[in-house]
């Protein structure tokens, strides 16, 4: 019973790693345009699909068409980011009804180029078990994608807190009209949050890709979760989107466990819901 | 008040639909399968404008209420005997039971109300997959008792179930139609940007968008019914898709979400190029296409095509800005 | 008609109102002044409902209004004004009305309307878009017509003189009071112009800093040497 419940804590622990990466882009982008992109698990998924495409005709290893994958994933999230910003009324819900738009076409898109069949990664390598104290067994791929994960939250918080440009984007994010005065382009920081939700973007769909398989209709979920983990962690916490991964990684793999593997998204679900009706700012949020 | 004096109109679209579609087409069982699969779409669209226009509320999961009023129909025919048309039309009240728990929502912004009932419309899937005693899990539910005959009418037929969802998706139109033209069409118009306003003159605002979001579930609760009878096969993943949030939201800001008939004519319009043209065009994949009209028409006419043809000089000499603006007649 | 006890309202850290009481008469008519920010449009807004005060308790009608939502209280036969007017978007004129007597006096009475139409001089304009079609004046007037046709026994008035012209100002004021005899109202009235308190009010109330200064008729009150120094600095209000 506790080591069941020890591995099950544990693999969720890895779990909320890939899932605060998931998470972070979308709640980049919430935090300073105030918008949900829908489109945010097709990104993702998009970046999967750039792997198991050099994967297939070029042999490359997953990790090798990162590069790759960040242009075209990135030039995706510009393109996103051009068209909502053409929106001028009501751009909040417009802008849900967009990006919904864009999922739709996104998700079509890989269904058209690779088809509905569900791919996964031939390297082996990932999927090899890996055991820590002789009694808490993951996947490589999930605990070198928890390590990239924190890396990137880290480098991220320490970008939004530190530099010029990160600084900016916070400034926009609280108070558009002010940086405007400051001589900070709201357009231009704008824009970036997008490119910036596009590279976490990547690296999720990489590390998805990695230790797990993927399809078309997959991005509808990630899509979900993300958004789920950024309601939990509350606006603007970037420390909350990691503790709110994690606890989500621990919640779904502990009903896995107790229960069965499929109310694990009732469990997302209904903590989603708990959250918004009786603390609305999430865990961390501000204001 | 802006539809009165169109009755010359509605008589020839009435006297099209009930008599010239079924001549014309009544032999083809194909095309009248997609004219009823459009208006199926059109039905859900129609429901999902009335909220969003007059409830001022944006859903993304009107596939829970779809798929609630198909299950209860269903395993009332199936496991209580009950008779298929009434069945329906407690389909319908059962997703309106089920939209009560879905009231909490009615508290949060926009956003975050279109994604909570689409939490809700995955939770209901889940649920019905679990409850396998009842809703035969995963596996489904195979044949659903099919339509009956009245008055000589075997609305099991084609041409008989196409009569069906015809009635079914007008009487929503006049619904949408009678509501919005009400007092209470006039309060809840209002709501939109000035709820505050509206409550110390006496509007129980919250109250109202309840009522709207019931009847909203209630429509599209029948609809799922009509549509599990007609197919007589359901299962969870079917019922509860989100092609039936997503065709509709495209068909109706496609048509005009603020106009009673635009969401139907956009199903019609949308749903039909859709399987005839680029089905045809491309196998897999051919929904690409709902998704690039929703995103062009947010771009360019947030309020439906009819105020674009307008823009486009189509419509000679009214001016477009004020179109699609209720009251704005001055 | 009218009590308020100990009624205390905080924002966060700023005290708006401070332990109010005060007790108005059926019939009588209010004058509410003070300086800006002195908590006025805050008492009306803990009146009607808009939001709950952080202590003390409001009765209206003998009856105490607890934590009624605010178009109960509507119904209940208080009627308000909104100092920023707030018309009934994408709704004409009398179509503002008609939501207004159809919740918050529960019926249809076409020839009431119109009446208040007349009275306030919006019969020309009763099929124009509230929102977008009206002059200020009209704005204001449409204000207390909502008010008027959600049949009130009290109807609080906030600053709907304010900015007008003198001759306005008496022509506007002389309708209130040829409404207020019409339909038996009580009223409470914020205003800044003291010359309009004195002919509308038998008595004012003065705020000052959320908490109530002076209490009387109009000259005493403004002869009273506290209302003087509240509003020295202030007085081109
Ligand atoms: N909703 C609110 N949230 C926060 N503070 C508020 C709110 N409403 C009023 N206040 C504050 O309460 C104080 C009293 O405001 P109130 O509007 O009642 O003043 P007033 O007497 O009506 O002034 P004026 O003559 O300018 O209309 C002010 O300091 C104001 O900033
Ligand atoms: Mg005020």
């Amino acid at each position: 019973m506790v080591e069941l419940t020890l591995q099950a804590l544990f693999s969720g622990l890895l779990a909320g790693g890939t899932y605060a990466t998931l998470a972070l882009g979308l709640a980049l982008v919430f935090g300073t345009m105030r918008i949900i992109n829908l489109a945010h698990g097709e990104l993702v998924l998009l970046a999967a699909y750039v792997a198991f495409e050099m994967e297939r005709s070029a042999g490359l290893n997953p990790l090798a068409s990162i590069p790759v994958a960040l242009v075209v994933v990135g030039l995706t999230a510009l393109a996103i980011y051009l068209a909502v910003s053409r929106i001028r009324t009501d751009r909040e819900l417009n802008s849900l009804l967009l990006t919904f738009g864009v999922a739709i076409v996104l998700t079509n898109l890989i269904l058209i180029v690779w088809s509905a069949d569900i791919r996964s990664t031939s390297s082996g390598w990932f999927l090899e078990g890996f055991v820590i104290a002789d009694t808490l067994f993951s996947m490589r791929s999930e605990v070198v994608f928890f390590g990239v994960g924190l890396a990137l939250i880290a480098a991220t918080w320490w970008w939004l807190n530190h530099s010029w440009l990160g600084r900016a984007l916070r400034a926009v994010s609280s108070n558009r009209d002010a940086a405007l005065l400051m001589g900070v382009n709201p357009a231009l920081v704008e824009g970036l949050s997008f490119v910036v939700s596009g590279v976490l973007a990547t690296f999720s769909g990489i590390a998805i890709y990695c230790a797990t398989v993927v399809f078309p209709a997959l991005g509808h979920n990630l899509t979900i979760k993300a958004f789920v983990i950024t309601v939990l962690a509350g606006m603007g916490s970037v420390p909350g989107v990691l503790i709110g991964a994690i606890l989500i990684g621990m919640g779904e793999s502990l009903t896995a466990t107790f229960a069965k593997p499929s109310l694990q998204e009732l469990t997302a679900m209904v903590v989603f819901l708990l959250i918004l009706f009786l603390r609305p700012r999430g865990l961390f949020g501000r204001r | 008040m802006r539809a009165a004096p169109r009755t010359p109109l509605v008589l020839a679209v009435l006297l099209l639909a009930y008599v010239a579609v079924p001549l014309a087409f009544g032999g083809q069982d194909y095309v009248m399968s997609l004219i009823i699969a459009a208006l199926t779409i059109g039905g859900i669209a129609v429901a999902w404008a009335l909220l969003g226009n007059l409830g001022g509320l944006v859903s993304f999961g009107h596939a829970a209420f779809f798929g609630v009023g198909a299950y209860v129909s269903a395993l009332l025919t199936l496991d209580a005997g009950w008779p298929v048309l009434p069945a329906m039309l407690a389909g319908g009240l059962g997703a309106a039971v089920a939209s009560v728990a879905t009231l909490p929502a009615l508290r949060l912004r926009g956003p975050y109300f279109a994604l909570a009932i689409l939490a809700y419309a995955h939770i209901f899937k889940i649920l019905a997959v679990e409850f396998e005693s009842v809703t035969g899990g995963a596996g489904g539910l195979l044949s659903i008792p099919g339509f009956p005959t009245v008055l000589g009418l075997e609305l099991g037929s084609k041409v008989g179930a196409y009569c069906l969802i015809l009635t079914i998706v007008l009487a929503w139109m006049a619904v949408y139609a009678a509501i919005r033209g009400s007092t209470w069409g006039l309060a809840l118009r209002a709501m939109h940007d000035s709820e505050l306003a509206t409550r110390v003159v006496g509007v129980p605002s919250t109250h109202l968008k309840a009522l709207m979001l019931l009847v909203s579930a209630f429509m599209t609760g029948v609809i799922g019914a009509f549509n599990a009878h007609q197919i007589s096969f359901l299962d969870p993943d079917y019922a509860f898709s989100g092609e039936w949030t997503v065709l509709p939201i495209a068909a109706a800001i496609f048509g005009g979400y603020r106009t009673v008939w635009g969401p139907v004519i956009g199903a019609l319009a949308v749903y039909l190029v859709d399987q005839l043209v680029f089905k045809e065009l491309m196998p897999s994949g051919h929904q690409l296409i709902f998704g690039l009209l929703l995103g062009a028409m947010i771009l360019w006419s947030p309020q439906g095509l009819l105020p674009l043809i307008s823009r486009l000089g189509l419509r000679s000499g009214e001016g477009g800005d004020k179109e699609g603006k209720p009251g704005a007649r001055a | 008609m009218l009590a308020l006890e100990s009624v205390s309202m905080n924002f966060g850290g700023v005290a708006a109102l401070s332990d109010v009481t005060l007790a108005v008469a059926e019939g009588e008519t209010l004058g509410l002044v003070g300086p800006n920010g002195a908590g006025k449009t805050t008492l009306f807004n803990l009146i009607s409902g808009v939001f709950p005060p952080s202590s003390g308790r409001i009765a209206f009608a003998g009856r105490p209004l607890g934590r009624a939502a605010n178009w109960k209280r509507a119904r209940q036969g208080i009627g308000r004004t909104f100092q920023i007017p707030q018309p009934l978007h994408e709704l004409t004129v009398r179509e503002n009305l008609t939501v207004a007597q159809r919740f918050g006096a529960g019926k249809r009475d076409e020839a009431r309307l119109d009446e208040i139409l007349e009275l306030l001089d919006l019969a020309d304009k009763q099929h124009v878009d509230a929102a977008h079609g009206l002059a200020l004046t009209e704005q204001k007037a449409l204000e207390v017509g909502k008010a008027l046709a959600v049949e009130p026994r009290l109807l609080m008035l906030d600053e709907v003189l304010g900015g007008l012209e003198t001759s306005a100002k008496r022509a506007f004021g002389g309708t209130l009071m040829t409404v207020k005899e019409r339909f038996g109202l009580t009223m409470i009235v914020i205003e800044h112009d003291i010359e309009t308190i004195r002919t509308l009010c038998p008595r004012a109330v003065v705020l000052n800093f959320g908490r109530i200064i002076a209490d009387g008729t109009p000259e005493a009150v403004f002869r009273d040497p506290e209302v003087v120094r509240s509003y020295t600095g202030d007085a081109a209000a």
